[in-house]
Formats: C-alpha cells, structure tokens, sequence
C-alpha cells in the first residue's frame, strides 16, 4: 500500500490496525505449524546423515586393521579353500542326489511310514515315560495312578490315530498295517514297527544298490575332498597368528579413545590439580603401538608355502574334472553337477591367479576412504558379529529386496491393473459395492498380520504343495524353507495390490467421460474403448501406481522380516526359476532385525544408518518418478 | 449406400469370443482379490476364536483380554494330567503341590495369560500420537487451505509433504531412534555420558540435555506422530477445501476476520470430514510396528504402564507393549505349538477385529458425510 | 425386407418416450427424418432435443438410468431396439460429433483413422487414403497435412471440432448426428462449420441440434421446434421461421422466451 495515500488518514482511524495484531499471530502460529513439516524432513535427512556418515571413515580403519593384521592376506588363500569346499559339497549333493533320486518310491515311502509312527509316538511320548517310571522304580507301583496313566495313554493314542498325516506313496494296506501295529503297540514297546522298520531297511538296500554304479564317482569325490588338507592346515595356523594382531590392533585403538576422551575432559576442567590428574591418566593409556611387523615377516615367509600348496591343488583338480561322470540320470543331480562342472575353470583360474596375488600382496598398502564405499556398494558379504571379520557389503540385502519386490509386482501389476480395469469399466454399481470395500480393507490390514499369515498359514501350504508330485516339474520344489522370496513377493503382492488399484482405478476415473462416449459413437465395443482409448488416455496414471507400489513393497520391513527367510547370502542363480524359492534378507529386514543389538555409534550402528540412507533415497526417487507421471496425466 | 439388412446380428459377430475372454479373465482377477481376503479371514477366524470366545456368558472371553501377558508353563502332574498355566499361576500350583514331581515341563514365552499389556499399549500410543498429529496437522492444513498463497514457503512445505508420505516406515524407526530417543532435549540434573549437547540452567543443578527420551511411550508417540501428519495434513486440507468459498466470502463480506472465518464458518463444517479421515490414520498407527521397535515397544512387561509409578507423568517415559509389536514378537521368536496357538491366532483375531471395526466405521461415516453434506 | 415408405425416411421415430430414471424427458414424439437432408432441432435448454438425437444412435445406453419407455425408432426401417441389433454396426453407421469438441489424446492421423481400425481395417494404403479422404471432406487436410502424427490437442479448438467431424466421415456413415457442434467454438469457426455440413449433405443425412436460430436457418432444411420434452411443431424450416403454426414456436423464434 503507497504510503503517501495514507499520510492523511488519522492514526485513530477505524480502517487502520491498531496496535497488537492477534490476527496475525494467529496466521504466524497456523504457519509455523505447515513449516514443522519442513523441520521433520529436515531433521531426517540431517539424522540419517549425521549417523550414517561416520560409517565410512570407520569401516575404512576396519578394513586398514583387515589389512595390516594380515587377514586379508589370509583371505586370499582362505577365498580359494572356500570355493573348493563348495564345489565338494556341490559334487556331495549331486552324489546323494542322484542316489535319492533313483530311490526316490523307497524314499518317500519309508518317510511317509516314519512319519505315521512318528505322529504316534509325539503325541503319546510324554504319557508313555511317565507309566515307564512308575512301573519301573516302584514295585509296589499305585495301581490307581497307573490306571489314570493308561487310560490317558489310550486316549492319546486315539487322537494320535484321528490324525495321521497323508500317505500318498503306501498303499491302503501298508497303510493298515502300521496303523494297527500302532493301535495294540504298549507302552513297554521299544521296536519300530515292523513295517517301518521293513521299509528304512529297503530304502537303505536300495541305497546300497544305487550307489554301487557310483562308487567311481564317490572315490572322485573323495580325492577331491582330502586334496586340499594341506592348505587347510596351513591357513589355519596363519589365522592363529592374525587373529592376535587384529586384537592387539583393536585394543590399542579402544585405548587410544579412552585417551582422547580424558585429554577433552581434562580441556573442560578448570581446577589445575584435577587437570593435572586427568592429563596423567591420559599419559598413563597412552598405549604402546603394537608391534604388527614381526608377525607380518613371519607371515610373509610362509608366502612361498602357501603358492606351493595353491599350485598342489590347482593340478589336483585339473586332474579331477575329467574323472567326473558325463551326467547323471537324475535331474536334479545332473544339474547340480553341471553347476559344479560350471564353477570349476573359474575355480581353477582363481587358483592359478592366487601365486601372483600372495606374492604382491603387502601389508604397507594404505586404504583409500573409496575402498570402503566400494566395498559397501559392491560387496557380496554381509558378516556382522564375526570373531574374523565384519563386512558390509549391501549386494545379498539389495538383491534379496529386489526378487522380492520383482515377485511382488509380477503378481500384484496384472492382478491389480486389472482389477481396476474390471471394476471401473464393465462392474455394475453392485459389484463395485462389494469390491471396492474388500480392496479397502486389504489395504487397512496391518503388516504385521500379513506377516503372521505368511509365517503360520502360507508357508506351510507352499511347502506341502511343494512335496506334491504332480508339482514337482516347477522349478526350486520340493522347497527347502518354508519361508522365502516366493512366499514373501507373495504377501507384498496382496499388499501393493489395494495400492496399485486404487491408484490405477483414480487414473482410469480421470480420463474425461468424453472419450468413452466419442469412442463408442464410433462403433467401438466396450473392450476396444478401453483398451485403445481408455488405457493409452490413463496410462501415465497407472505407471504412476505401478511406481508407487514398487515405493511400498521396497519400503516395507514387517512382511519381509517375518517371511522372507533371513538368509544374509545371495541366492544361488545357478538354480533357475528355483531362485525364487531360496530364502533371503532385505534391506529394510536387516534394519529391523539388527539396530535393537548393535551397539550405539559402532561401525555396524552406523551401517545400519547408511542402508536407511540408501532405503530413503531409492523410495524418494521412485516417488518422485511416479508424481511427475502424476502431474503428466492430470495436466 | 448401405445395407439396413446389416444392421441386424447374423449369429456372434467377429471378435465376440475374444471379447466376452477379456471381460472374464479380467472380472477372474477382481474376484480373485475378493476370494483371497476371504479365505484369509475365514481361516483367522477359524483359527483364533477358539482363543477368544467362551461358552459361557458373555461368550467371550474376558480372561484373554483383561489378563497381563506371561510365559505358558505347560507340565503333566504324578497323575499324567497335562496343565497349562501362566507363571503366576504356575508359581502358585508349585507352592500349593510342593514335593510334587513334575514331568514333561515345557515353557512357552509370551503365550500364557492375556494380551491385556499389548492392548493398553497400543491404545495409548494410538491416542498419543493421533493427538500430536491432529493438532499440528490441522493447524498446518489450516495453512495450506485458508492462508496460504503461491510462494517459495508453500512450495517447499507441500514437497515436504510429499516426501514425508513416501518414507518407509523403517526410515521413521530409524529417525525416531535417533532423533526422540537419543537426541531431543529432556530436562535433568544428571546429564547422561551421551548427551549431545549440555546447556546448564541457573535453577538448582538443572540442565538442558540433549540426550532424549529413551525408548518410551513418549518417544514412539512422536515418531507415529510425525509420520502419519502428511496423511491428516492432505486429507484435512480436502476437507477444508470441500467447505464452498462463499461460506468464507460473506463471513468476510460482513466484517468478520479470517480467524473469526474460519473458526465460524470453515471448521464446523470440516471438523467430521477431519475426524473421519483421520480414524483411517488410526488404524495406520494402531498396525504399524516398524517405528516403534526401537522407540517405545517391548516384549515383554510385567507391569501395565501406570503400575509401580512414582508421578502420573512417569508413564509417558516407559516403555509399553504393543500388539502389533506382540504379534511380531509371537510370530517370529516362538515356534508354533499346540499350546502357543491360541495366543497367537488369539491376538492376531483381536486385532483384525480392532482394525476392521475402525475402517468400516470410517467407511461408513465417510459415506454418510459424502451424503448429508452437499451443498 | 424393408418397405417402400420408409425408403425416404433416413430415421423415423414413433411415439417415443425417454426417462431418466423417474424423469420422463420426451413425450410421444413421433416424427420422420428425410435422408440426405439437413434437419435441425431447435428449442430451449433442457428441451429434450439432444436427449433425442441420442437415442439414434443409442449413446444414451451409457448412462446407467436412462431408458426407453415406449414407442420405437428406425433406421432405414430397421428398430434399432430390437434384441438382435448389431450395435457396433448401428453406431459406425449412425456417426455423432459432440457439442465439446474430443478427440483422443493421440495423433491427429491416429484419430481419423480410429473409427477403421476399430472395424477391423488394417492395410495401411487404405486407411491413408480413408484418412486424407475424411479430412478433405472436412476441409482439414491442407491446414494439417505436414503434420499428421502430431498430437490433436496441438490444433485449433474450430479445427479440433472439424477433427471430430472427419473422424465421423471417415468410417462413411450414412447420417451424422451433431449435438450443438458449434457451442464451444468462436464466430469464425462457426462460421467454416457450417460450410462444411452445407457441403456434407451431399453425402450424408445430417441432424443438428443448435440454439443459434439463425444457424439453422443458414443450413437446415427442416426444422423440428421442441419444448419440453414435446415435439411442438416440424416442418420445412423456411415454413417454420416465417409462417410458424404454433403460438409457442413463434414465441421462441421472436425470443419472447426462451
């Protein structure tokens, strides 16, 4: 307002303000309170920060103690045994594999009969010791008391028989006959029934018979296994001697803190005495730097024995790969044989790269700050709680988080897209009454519920469909764990479909009427107005929804803490669609899971800080994508 | 010219087979949903109202609600009779049968007893953080509908908004540790070692410590607060919004001023939208678990949150169960057992019914809103 | 087999009654519709006259409460509420240009062409030249032909309603239905609208709802005055404007009312 139009208007005047506005500080206070907002993403994002951040510089020195302890040069070697290990238990499973897979009638029935007994003795064991006991110690035994015992006993047993799980591969006789050799077996009994017992022996004859033909290939297992005894032992006293340094290291570092912190409290005191005291105290802890070279030379002498062993074995197994069978008539064996036929040139690279490494390897060189981002960024290891070493490496958390929310959105994007379809093109107002609300609900069901479902109902059902053998051409079945990737994309998928549809249902909603009308003036039946004008009109809308859907299932803890399996290690591709059966950790289960343990300001604190920096960013970004489709398809 | 002849169907015309296949695959989805969610509650049901319902009057069974949670002690006696009693009333049959043998002893934590702890504890949080959230989360959607204009501020702070909403709810776990149990400032006479900051009053020895609340019902009330206050912002914005300007023009037009405005004339006729919408966010609260595993829930209590206090004020400093916490804590540290079922399914049913009276409540207000007030 | 009296008449109505769910908006109206003619509809808002012209071609179905009551319509003598009508059919050949102008959010060739490819027509060279074709006849082509594959959204709201137009011809239907083609469009747009449907009834049967009185005495050549939900008088629209028979038309037509 010009002030000169106001020059002549009295102070007094009832067109001006007078004095304390409460107006305004009302608007001040209502502001204030829009602007917390502002303060809360703030204060996050500066939180985040300010704990994750110290991470780096800590995992650095970890890494530099890795280094100058000798544990790396001890995970050179250490790297390769492992690889051998796990091509021998490959060559172990495709061995018992095969063998189980040739016996496989015998297998399932002699497990289908143990398990009948076994649903028997369960439920009658505990009632079963209790009459052994009384009538074993006493022998003047309280006939009433055994009475009650027998009797509880017979009712057990009828239970047990009520509900005897399925036996798909006895026949109804065989069948019959456990069931009665349970319905009169006392008390005192110590034998299997004699079926059982019939049916364990036949599995093992048949065993015995398969294994036979695969005597050659279990004597090249064996081989295999002992060759590299040698350099077992060899790393295993080089680990003796590392672990001493790194825990000299380690003292020396906690040491140092301690000075640190008396030198500042010392800073702040004014009294001299008392300063002098501290100043003493810090003198006193100043630790003396641990000697690592004189270990480190040791070490470094054993470097010509340890290129001999790796040489040793690298010809050994070079030996061995032609010894293997061609292939092996079971499926499963075949193929686990053929990963391990797979990983054996690059096994034996790695062991003829190995001399060169141990012999270039000092313990001199320093550990840039990027190596520790690196190897946050890249590693395959998440090891946290190890007497050898911690690291962090985020690759089996993201990829975990990944398969997961690809599992998810492959159920949740048709089923939820769909739906929306249905329900906001061809659904009567009936049905929407019905639909929308059920989808609602879904949507006000708590993770943690699902989670539950998924633990107590899903993955039990998963698992018996798994052993079915009509079932057994999918991929990865029988499962393993109950709980995995399959299991938890699943529950996601019912929980980012109330999401997705919703979402997608408002963008169908939004598209003007006039389309609609226009197209079918045209001629066109309902399917093609939807499907040529419709869809196409909404669709950024409804890759909006998709991309906020993947934010949810990437974002969410409780489910895939509870479900998905809580194995930190990257599935084993190698499997194929199988995969997706293989328990795994994600990156919002690792926080959850850990934070409560750790302590506070550690290396592993503030890992778990820079995965929630990681979580944030990543779930802005897709939400940011999805807003701008947003704003694209309401312009 | 045309045919008229063609206007009349001759049999199924082209493309009607692949028409009605869509139509049916697509309606086979929804239905789908409809048939999963369903079986899912048919089989929560099944399972957990055994755990809840009693055959005597009232037919429910109070125990399980009213008792505090305890360990499950499950033995047979000398008779080979199987009991299964909470601690307490274990340590009471022990003392009553001394000299007794006891066999097959099993223990199950946090089954025996009831969910009572869980259920108070979720209830304050739930009304702790709604309060928090509702008051600066109207005042601020206040803002954003009656004050506000085009500015760099408003820009910033409906980005904020936006972002808030998309966090991960295990991002808020891990702000609101650090942040309301480690950080905030508290007022005490003996800072802790890992306070952030020490600001020394003149009052007494006292001090300003940032060295925050520790986990608490106060700390887990801040952290949902600050989560779900996008959710009551946007959605008391709408209602605001949805109140016809010229309610607040001849407000104005007759002299009155904006606050006068708003409280007369926008509020009222907002504030059932406002509470509607915010009964959603409720049973937002009420169900998550990732945020206050670190800032306010435990396993295990003995005492309910007011028990063995000193001033009333200390409950907002302790810890407190939560049932979705307990839910977790049943289904992910216990084995499943004949004898931790029902207070598993039992909890779980209980909170369902919880969640699933709130939304439909709010389904149905929302509805009744939409249709009384048109203008 | 269809008879000789009808052979004229492009649509005849009879004894037709329309409600939306308890609202009954048309009452008895019976009239015939000539082919290869322009015939307007005139009369107050909410009269019925665009309730009317789409119950030709059944869009009305959209709208989940709107029924037909009683009496029938036919389309060169077929009653297009028989159970066994091919609706598809009746549409592509019954066009509709709407009052807001709307085409699809997608190319202008892509718009034109719609109608076709929902026909089943896939070889490129004819739907080109049905494309060119179509926008000729809507006198289009030379202000969009460098441009085909751009967005429609990109043009003129007068050339965006010629669009629509086009979009119509291009499946060659044999009567255009338009609901107030030029209520959202500016003189000059109106202007080259109306040339086109001159030019147009050459080939098709037009039926135009307007409120503009001097547009249909510019191009109609029968009337229809409407008046709550009545057909109040119907003739030659020369007749209609200087000689009208009935009080009411000529007091809307004076604009005493209305």
């Amino acid at each position: 307002m010009p002030d000169d139009a106001n020059r002549n208007v009295p102070k007094s005047h009832r067109f001006r303000k007078q004095g304390f506005s409460f107006e305004r500080l009302i608007r001040y206070f209502f502001a204030s309170n829009a602007g917390l907002t502002i303060v809360i993403l703030v204060l996050i994002i500066v939180f985040l920060l300010k704990e994750g951040l110290g991470f780096f510089p800590g995992y650095r020195r970890e890494l530099e103690t890795y280094r100058i302890a000798g544990l790396e040069f001890v995970d050179i070697s250490r790297k390769n045994l492992t690889a051998h290990e796990q091509l021998v238990s490959l060559l172990n499973r495709a061995y018992y594999a095969e063998i189980n897979g040739r016996s496989y009638q015998q297998l399932r029935r002699s497990e289908e009969a143990a398990a009948l007994f076994n649903a028997y003795t369960d439920q009658t064991g505990p009632t079963k010791e209790l009459i052994l006991n009384s009538t074993q110690e006493g022998q003047e035994a309280q006939p009433a008391m055994l009475a009650v015992l027998r009797e509880n006993y017979e009712k057990q047993r009828a239970k047990a028989l009520a509900n005897l799980p399925a036996t798909p591969h006895l026949s109804a006789k065989e069948r019959e006959e456990i069931i009665s050799a349970l319905r009169t077996r006392t008390p005192q009994a110590t034998d299997d029934p004699a079926l059982v017992t019939r049916l364990a022996e036949e599995l093992a004859s048949t065993q015995a018979r398969h294994a036979e033909p695969l005597q050659a290939f279990r004597a090249t297992i064996d081989s295999f296994e002992s060759a590299s005894a040698d350099l077992g032992s060899a790393i295993m006293e080089m680990t003796e001697s590392v672990t001493s340094t790194k825990e000299a290291l380690q003292n020396a570092d906690i040491l140092e803190k301690d000075r640190r912190t008396l030198l500042a409290a010392a800073n702040n005191v004014d009294d001299p005495a008392e300063r002098e005291k501290l100043l003493a105290e810090a003198k006193a802890a100043l630790a003396e730097k641990p000697d690592t070279e004189t270990p480190m030379a040791s070490l470094m002498e054993r470097k010509p024995d340890c290129i001999r062993l790796h040489e040793e074995l690298a010809k050994s197994s070079a030996a061995i790969l032609p010894q293997l069978p061609k292939s092996l008539a079971q499926g499963e064996a075949d193929r686990l044989l053929r990963t391990a036929k797979k990983a054996w040139p690059v096994f034996l690279s790695d062991l003829s790269a190995a001399p060169a490494k141990i012999s270039s390897w000092t313990h001199t060189t320093p550990v840039p700050l990027s190596a520790a981002v690196v190897s946050f960024l890249t590693g395959r290891d998440w090891i946290t709680g190890g007497e050898w070493q911690d690291f962090y490496g985020i690759l089996p958390l993201a990829t975990g988080s990944l398969m997961i929310a690809l599992v998810a959105l492959t159920i949740a994007i048709p089923v939820g897209i769909g739906s929306a379809i249905y329900v906001n093109q061809f659904a009567s107002p009936r049905e929407q009454a019905i639909v929308k609300p059920v989808i609602e609900f879904i949507q006000a069901i708590p993770s943690v519920v699902l989670g539950f479902i998924g633990i107590l109902v899903f993955g039990t059902v998963l698992r018996e469909l798994s052993v079915m053998d009509s079932l057994q051409w999918v991929p990865g079945f029988p499962i393993e764990e109950r709980l995995n990737i399959f299991t938890a994309g699943c529950l996601l998928a019912l929980m980012s479909i109330p999401t997705i549809f919703s979402l997608a249902e408002d963008a169908l909603n939004n598209v003007p009427s006039a389309y609609a009308e226009a197209s079918e003036a045209l001629g066109a039946s309902g399917i093609q107005t939807t499907f040529r004008v419709i869809i196409p009109a909404a669709f950024s809308g409804i890759l909006a929804a998709v991309l906020l859907g993947l934010g949810r299932v990437i974002g969410e803890t409780m489910v895939v803490l509870l479900v998905a399996g809580n194995r930190i290690k990257i599935p084993d591709f190698s499997a194929g669609f199988g995969v997706f059966f293989q328990p795994s950790h994600t990156l919002t289960g690792i926080i959850a899971q850990e934070l409560g343990e750790v302590p506070l300001g550690s290396v592993h604190y503030r890992a778990l800080f820079v995965v929630g920096i990681l979580l944030f960013v990543v779930v802005l970004g897709i939400n940011a994508t999805a807003h701008r489709f947003v704003n694209r398809a309401t312009k | 010219m045309f045919d008229p002849e063609k206007l009349i169907r001759k049999g199924r015309p082209k493309g009607h087979i692949k028409e009605v296949l869509i139509r049916s695959l697509l309606a086979g989805t929804t239905y789908l949903i409809v048939l999963i969610a369903v079986l899912l509650f048919t089989r929560i049901i099944v399972d957990g109202a055994p755990a809840i319902l009693s055959p005597k009057f009232p037919f429910v069974d109070l125990e399980f609600l009213t008792a505090k949670n305890e360990t499950l002690h499950v033995f047979d006696d000398a008779q080979g009779t199987r009991h299964q009693l909470a601690a307490s009333a274990y340590s009471r049959y022990v003392a009553e049968h001394q000299g007794e043998n006891l066999y097959n002893e099993q223990t199950f934590s946090y089954s025996g007893g009831g969910i009572a702890g869980p259920i108070v504890g979720t209830a304050l949080l739930t009304i702790g953080s709604i309060l928090l959230a509702l008051f600066f989360g109207v005042s601020a959607a206040i803002y954003l509908a009656e004050y506000a204009k085009q500015s760099p501020f408003i820009h910033a702070v409906r980005l904020a908004i936006l972002n808030l909403a998309g966090i991960p709810s295990i991002v808020f776990g891990l702000f609101g540790f650090s942040v309301f149990v480690l950080a905030v400032p508290v007022l005490t006479s003996d800072p802790s070692d890992r306070s952030l900051l020490v600001i020394p009053l003149m009052i007494g020895n006292y001090a300003i410590s940032f060295q925050g609340w520790n986990s608490s019902l106060m700390a887990g009330c801040a952290t949902l607060a600050c989560m779900i206050l996008p959710v009551i912002i946007t959605a008391s914005e709408e209602s605001l919004r949805a109140v016809p300007q010229g309610f607040r023009d001849a407000s104005l037009a007759m002299g009155g001023t904006r606050w006068q405005t708003i409280r007369k004339c926008v509020l009222p006729y907002s504030l059932p939208g406002i509470l509607t919408s915010s009964l959603l966010a409720i049973t937002r609260v009420a169900g998550e678990t990732a945020p206050i595993m670190f800032t306010a829930a435990v396993a295990a209590k003995d005492d309910l949150p007011w028990e063995g206090l000193s001033n009333p004020f200390g409950i907002l400093s302790s810890q407190v169960q939560a049932l979705p916490y307990h839910i977790y804590t049943l289904a992910a540290r216990i084995p499943s057992s004949e004898y931790t079922q029902r207070a598993q399914y039992g909890s779980v049913l209980v909170f369902l019914i919880l969640v699933a009276t709130l939304s439909i409540v709010s389904m149905v207000l929302r509805a009744r809103i939409r249709r009384k007030l048109k203008w | 087999m269809v008879s000789e009296s009808t052979e004229t008449a492009a649509v005849r109505i009879e004894n037709l009654r329309f409600a939306y769910g308890e609202k009954q908006v048309l009452h008895d109206v019976t009239m015939d519709i000539p082919a290869r003619q322009v015939t307007a509809f005139i009369g107050p808002s909410g009269c019925g006259k665009s309730t009317l012209i789409r119950c030709i071609n059944r869009i009305n179905d959209r709208i989940p409460s709107a029924r037909v009551t009683q009496g029938s319509i036919l389309v060169h003598g077929i009653d297009i509420h028989r159970p066994d009508i091919h609706l598809q059919e009746l549409r592509r050949r019954v066009g509709m240009v709407f009052q807001k102008y709307n085409p699809f959010a997608k190319s202008i060739y892509e718009n034109v062409v719609y109608g076709l490819r929902i026909a089943g027509v896939k070889k490129k060279s004819d739907l080109d030249a049905a494309a060119e074709n179509a926008l000729r006849s809507a006198a289009l082509w030379d202000e969009v032909k460098d441009r085909l594959h751009t967005s429609a959204f990109g043009l003129s709201g007068g050339q965006q309603q010629r669009l629509c137009i086009a979009r119509v011809i291009a499946t060659e239907p044999d009567i255009v239905l338009m609901d107030e083609p030029c209520a959202a469009l500016d003189p000059l747009a109106t202007l080259k609208i109306e040339e086109l449907i001159t030019s147009l009834k050459e080939k098709f049967t037009i039926v135009i709802v307007t409120h503009n009185m001097s547009q249909a005495t510019r191009c109609s050549d029968r009337t229809a005055f409407m008046y709550l939900g009545n057909l109040v008088e119907y003739g030659p629209t020369m007749q209609i404007f200087e000689k009208p028979r009935e009080k009411q038309t000529e007091a809307y037509i004076t604009g005493s009312f209305g």
